[in-house]
């Protein structure tokens, strides 16, 4: 009797010993497939390139040294065009997903992302408030879009969570709050359009497509850093996340865990790292809903396993429509939000499908 | 080690939701938390697991007051399980269970919260199911879960609410027995429940609550009286003691019960009243 009890004991723990291993394995699986996928990514495009054409290129980046002109051609192409667009797009999906996965297990709702706060269409206006204000003034509009989308983006999700926090950030109060900003800026962002001419109504729409074609080194690094600054504290904070999203408020609070700070905290970093993401690359749905969803079939909801393997498939997500949008129609190239739209939105609703139970 | 609730006061808007409510629980005693809908039963719990802030009195157990800890020491003394409610997300059994260890771990669980998560699998008769998702379990099952999550998390003091309220009888009956062994063992365990007949044959207490005051507490066998109850209840209510047992029934026309309009004499009885109970296992 006391062999039988303590072999199913036993079994227990070689049975969970097992799954972390195999997804540690799947981990690390997938992290090589993203490496693959974007040394592939950088030498594909309308010219293709060698992989000794990188290394001479990285060569030249890292120790210096002159090249011959058609080299430097080659090296200027992919250090000052391929390798920002590709980090931008795997650094940008990364934090989408990783917001979205916090947000998912904070409001203890699949089905919200980064955006269901209102974010995106904020950061749509301030776009567009920019765009018009510099023509009329002008200047030329770059930089001021960039400030002025996050700027509104924040502004927004400022708005609904101290709103939301009259209300013990109620889940449901939170959710309409974000709807309700939604329509605001929907529809300021239609008076805007509205009262602009063609060429600015094409600017609008340009930046609401989201693409990593403006790609710069700056917009990487700032990504980089962020992620290297939020990351880990996300990293420490999952198995209180994971006691909320498993347990519910009460239960957590009853666990230890100061529920009020850990959601105010972690959303705050997911909204701010996504208001920069959009303000760089304009607003690209469904990363950061649907890369949580997918790495959540892969290795399950544990939020400590959740929270890296979300940054990789959100990364290999917004790559992979990158690349397909670079290469479909050459030379033409797609905009990367309308991409992962089309991939994203059919995945999204077979995943709702195939739930067992209803969301 | 026993557990002293001094003086409870809570206000909910500038309303007094409780007075003043004291009474104190000795290890072995499973006591049910009783009254109306509305009454302060929820309110109670919570305000004992300090998820509501009182604005006056304590709750005192080995020397310290349990509402001026930390989140997490207060979690190493006292657990909770809710009414049983759906997980949003896919959870096995065994992680389930293992979230009674966080107060413990940091990032990592050490090879103790794991072996503290398989005693409590094993003790619940889960261990078969600990790689199933909780999803796919009844709702007994999932209530079970529920409490060995609370066994993990290695406290002395177990506070339930309404555990049983969705659940069908076989599972009531087997909610109430593991509560009533965690006890035997020398756990103080308080729930609120609505069922009065269960209460009457698992628990060896009972305190009542009504309108936010304390109105009786005792041995279930001795301040379950008609009198009282249809008071607290406001419904008349009849009570029968036969082969030891209490017998709690709604009473029908045939049966005048006088509901009355003061309370009973034995109001908030005394502490050290011979508790039937413990002495028949003794």
């Amino acid at each position: 009797m006391a062999l039988a009890e303590l072999t199913a004991a036993d079994l227990a723990v070689a049975r969970n010993a097992r799954r972390q291993q195999w997804t540690t394995v799947l981990i690390a699986l997938s992290v090589a497939a993203l490496a693959l996928l974007t040394v592939y990514s950088t030498l594909k495009g309308t010219t293709s390139y060698s992989l000794a054409d990188l290394g001479t290129a990285l060569h030249q980046a890292a120790f210096g040294g002159e090249l011959a002109r058609d080299d430097q051609r080659v090296a200027n192409v992919l250090l000052h065009l391929r390798l920002p667009r590709v980090l931008l797009a795997i650094f940008s999906g990364a934090l989408l997903s990783l917001a979205g996965a916090a947000m998912q297990g904070l409001l203890r709702n699949p089905l919200v992302s980064p955006y269901t706060l209102g974010l995106s269409p904020a950061a749509g206006f301030g776009a567009a408030l920019a765009i018009l204000l510099s023509q009329s003034a002008g200047t030329a509009a770059g930089p001021y879009i960039s400030l002025s989308a996050i700027f509104f983006s924040l502004l927004c999700s400022l708005v609904v969570l101290g709103l939301a926090s009259t209300k013990s950030m109620n889940i449901t109060v939170l959710i309409l709050l974000g709807t309700a900003l939604t329509s605001i800026f929907t529809a300021l962002t239609a008076g805007l359009q509205y009262i602009a001419n063609d060429e600015a109504i094409a600017a609008i729409a340009r930046w609401t497509f989201g693409s990593v074609n403006e790609a710069r080194w700056s917009h990487v690094v700032v990504l980089l850093v962020t992620l290297v600054v939020i990351a880990p504290y996300f990293m420490l904070r999952a198995g209180a996340v994971n006691s909320l999203a498993f347990a519910g408020d009460d239960t957590a609070k009853s666990l230890g865990v100061n529920v009020g700070v850990l959601r105010v905290s972690l959303i705050f970093l997911a909204v701010t790292g996504s208001s920069l993401v959009v303000s760089f690359i304009g607003v690209v749905g469904f990363v950061g809903l649907v890369g949580p969803h997918i790495a959540r079939l892969i290795v399950g909801s544990d939020h400590r396993y959740l929270f890296p393997f979300s940054m990789v498939t959100g990364g290999f997500l917004l790559l992979l429509a990158d690349t397909l949008g670079r290469l479909v129609l050459p030379p033409r190239v797609i905009p990367v939000g309308i991409v992962v739209a089309l991939v994203g939105a059919p995945l999204f609703i077979y995943l709702i499908l195939r739930k067992r139970n209803a969301l | 080690m026993s557990l002293e609730i001094r003086n409870i006061d809570l206000h909910y808007r500038k309303r007094q939701v409780l007075h003043q409510i004291s009474f104190h629980l000795e290890p072995g005693e499973f006591c049910a938390l009783l009254g109306p809908n509305g009454s302060g039963k929820s309110t109670l719990t919570k305000a004992l697991l300090g998820l509501a802030p009182v604005s006056g009195g304590s709750v005192l157990f080995e020397g310290v007051d349990l509402l001026s800890l930390s989140r997490v020491e207060r979690a190493k003394r006292i657990a909770y399980v809710p009414q049983s409610s759906p997980v949003p997300f896919d959870l096995r059994v065994y992680d389930a269970v293992l979230l009674g260890r966080s107060p413990y771990a940091g990032v990592r669980y050490a090879p103790a919260d794991h072996q503290a998560t398989l005693r409590s699998l094993e003790k619940l008769g889960l261990l078969e199911l600990s790689d199933r998702y909780v999803n796919e379990l009844s709702g007994g099952q999932l209530q079970r879960v529920q409490i060995a999550r609370a066994f993990a998390q290695g406290t002395r003091i177990l506070l339930l609410d309404e555990p049983t309220s969705a659940l069908d009888l076989r599972y009531q009956v087997e909610t109430m027995r593991l509560v009533r062994e965690f006890t035997r063992e020398g756990g103080i365990a308080l729930m609120a429940v609505h069922d009065l007949n269960h209460a009457a044959r698992y628990c060896n207490r009972s305190v009542m609550i009504s309108d936010g005051h304390l109105v009786a507490d005792g041995a279930p066998g001795e301040v379950f009286t008609s009198q009282t109850l249809s008071r607290v209840f406001d419904f008349p209510i009849d009570v029968s003691h036969g082969d030891g047992l209490v017998t709690v029934r709604p009473a029908e026309s045939d049966h005048e019960i006088h509901v009355p309009s003061e309370w009973p004499a034995h109001r908030a009885a005394p502490r050290g009243q011979p508790n039937r109970f413990v002495e028949a296992r003794a």
